[in-house]
């Protein structure tokens, strides 16, 4: 006694092999599972080629540990998004970044948003005026040092002014809101971040590493160097960016970190 | 290792309570140190206190030797660059407990930590170290109290009401300049000891009595004109106010912020503590350098202590003065200064007897 082989017919009891859409001999119609020998993941996370976003933590509506499947080409994240919502994180815009898939390669294009999008930086990164970059709870913004307005008048009456020394830029700490905090000019060629006994110290950021980061001027070009702070450096992208598995990136309020299977 | 009699708990040799019960661990008895703060003559200049000093402390030494080995009588040695005004130029030395770190260490008598000799309290414990040095570590006699006779040399006028008398570098009193019971106008295009400061406007200021009271105006100088302000008397601070310490200018900026965006999104960024606004210090006509927000409890300015520091200016008292917030406004304080806190005039200020006006290099002090 042995089983069929093929599907057989529900009408006429006569096998069918796959890819017979309809049984050849009574012409009844085949079930669709039975149509092609194709195997289905269990779920679709388990697909190929297609990355995930898990939410570090998030915001109070979208809970932690969430992730998103990015199985489309295009996937919208931000306050109003429909495929990657944020509603209750103020900090992100209606439609704040696009994750889509460039070829193989998965990146992140920041569509315009007021806050952008930041990437964890690995060790060092090239960082340049205007940039803005996050350590712990804080954000900060990279500023040209301002022309020296301190010069004599027209009448030969010099300017007091404070007493200073050649600084080759500043870090200014933005506030939420948008306000500037605390400024603080390069002494020399870098300027330390972190809990104590830096040049910008956050006694009470418990998201900080004693010593966090720093920015340096090296040559004509500014760095900015994560010294293996426990929770990372974090950079603003300018317009897109590629990402691989393992990136963290900060939404607003959101971490997210990026996980590509092979 | 200190075992608690109550709870039986192994705590550290440093802990002042069990870390399992809070029970109050034994405490040694407490050896005070041999340490002799040296007492300043009232009014001496620095130079000779710091020279005289019989027993100069670790951290200081340095200094002090650098001191010994200037010229004694170059008290105001020649500035590179024109001359900055100088308020009182007293080296306004901490008290050896304020100093920076010292790195030599001593084991505290009540915990045995390794603390830094010039400490006064032990940083673990909290013990004073010295139970028997005297306590006028910070009695330094106001710097304007200095006993070189006043030299008049211009003989005043019978016309004037009031004069300015000027202090001098080292803190001695130097010449007066009359100023008449109508308008005076000083500058540096009205000559006298006004003429070779680099710092004054050819018109810069001009003086009135309005009563008994005189009055000084700013007559739109480049640098303005800064009358110091009481100890421990309230000044309040308002956007753009510009303040004086040592040799640093600071403007107080009351919060602004961006309007924010159409959308409803507001602009991320730091924990916004309720800041009154900042302090900034100003490198230039309309530039600042290093700047801090105030938190609602306030901040204080030191060359040594406080929340903001200015540890290369020697013309700062190592806790200086203090802007905080009452009843939704901002004031400045002194809180004891020796070179005292400047407000800078805006347009025109009373000018009580006795007060020290800061104008362009030179300060002198009302008197009438």
């Amino acid at each position: 006694m042995e089983q069929a082989r093929n599907y057989v017919c529900t009408e006429c009891a006569s096998a069918v092999p796959s890819g017979h859409k309809f049984c050849g001999a009574c012409g009844a119609g085949v079930p669709n599972e039975a149509q092609t020998l194709e195997t289905r993941f269990f779920g679709a996370l388990q697909m190929p080629g297609k990355a995930r976003l898990i939410v570090v933590r998030g915001d109070e509506a979208m809970g932690e540990g969430l992730s998103y499947l990015l199985q489309a080409t295009e996937h919208v994240a931000g306050r109003e998004a429909d495929q990657i919502p944020f509603p209750s994180d103020n900090w992100l815009s209606p439609a704040h970044a696009n994750f889509l898939y460039r070829g193989e390669k998965l990146v992140v294009r920041d569509e315009g948003s007021l806050n952008g999008v930041y990437i964890r930086i690995r060790g060092a990164s090239p960082i340049q005026i205007g940039d803005h970059f996050m350590c712990g709870q804080q954000l900060f913004r990279i500023d040209a040092t301002p022309k020296d307005t301190s010069g004599p008048e027209a009448d030969q009456t010099h300017f007091y002014s404070s007493p200073r020394r050649p600084s080759a830029f500043r870090v200014t700490q933005v506030l939420e809101g948008g306000m500037d905090g605390i400024v603080c000019c390069a002494h020399e060629q870098s300027v330390q971040i972190g809990r104590e006994d830096c040049d910008i110290n956050f006694p009470d950021d418990v998201h900080m590493s004693p010593r966090h980061a720093r920015v340096e001027m090296s040559g004509e070009s500014l760095e900015l160097v994560d010294e293996n702070s426990q929770n990372g450096t974090y950079v603003r992208i300018r317009g897109e960016r590629e990402l691989s598995h393992g990136d963290y990136l900060f939404l607003g309020r959101n971490l997210l970190r990026v996980e590509v299977t092979a | 290792m200190i075992v608690c009699s109550r709870c039986s708990k192994e705590n550290q040799d440093h802990y002042k309570f069990c870390l399992g019960c809070g029970a109050e661990l034994p405490r040694q008895s407490s050896k005070p140190r041999s340490f002799s703060a040296p007492t300043p003559p009232g009014g001496t200049p620095s130079q000779g206190r710091t020279t005289n000093a019989p027993q100069v402390p670790q951290a200081q030494a340095g200094r002090a030797e650098a001191l010994a080995s200037a010229p004694q009588l170059e008290l105001d040695p020649a500035p590179v660059e024109p001359a900055r005004a100088k308020p009182v130029a007293v080296e306004d030395l901490l008290p050896p407990e304020l100093a920076p770190l010292s790195e030599e260490t001593s084991p505290c008598p009540h915990c045995g930590s390794q603390v830094p000799e010039n400490f006064r309290f032990c940083h673990v414990c909290g013990d004073d170290l010295h139970a028997e040095a005297s306590g006028e570590a910070f009695g330094d006699a106001p710097a304007e109290r200095v006993s070189a006779p006043a030299v008049a040399d211009a003989p005043q006028p019978a016309a004037a009401r009031a004069r300015l008398v000027l202090i001098q570098p080292d803190g001695s009193e130097g010449e007066s300049f009359p100023l008449s019971g109508g308008r005076t106008l000083i500058g540096r295009g009205t000559g006298g000891i006004f003429a070779n400061d680099a710092y004054l406007s050819p018109e810069h200021a001009e003086f009135r009595f309005e009563g008994d009271q005189l009055v000084v105006k700013d007559m739109e100088s480049l640098n303005g004109v800064y009358i110091r302000i009481e100890p421990e008397v309230p000044i309040e601070l308002f956007d753009g106010s510009i303040f004086r310490v040592g040799q640093e200018i600071l403007r107080f900026e009351a919060p602004v912020a961006p309007d924010p965006a159409a959308d409803g999104t507001q602009y991320m960024g730091s924990p916004h503590r309720g800041y009154l606004g900042r302090i900034a210090l100003m490198i230039g006509r309309e530039s600042t350098g290093n700047s801090y927000p105030i938190p609602p409890q306030g901040i204080h300015l030191g060359r040594e202590r406080g929340d903001v520091v200015f540890p290369e200016d020697g013309y700062v008292s190592g806790l200086h003065c203090r802007v905080n917030s009452e009843v939704g406004h901002v004031f400045l304080t002194d809180v004891g200064s020796s070179n005292g806190t400047f407000v800078r005039v805006s347009n025109e200020s009373y000018v009580p007897q006795g007060t020290f006006v800061l104008i362009g290099q030179q300060l002198f002090r009302a008197e009438y």
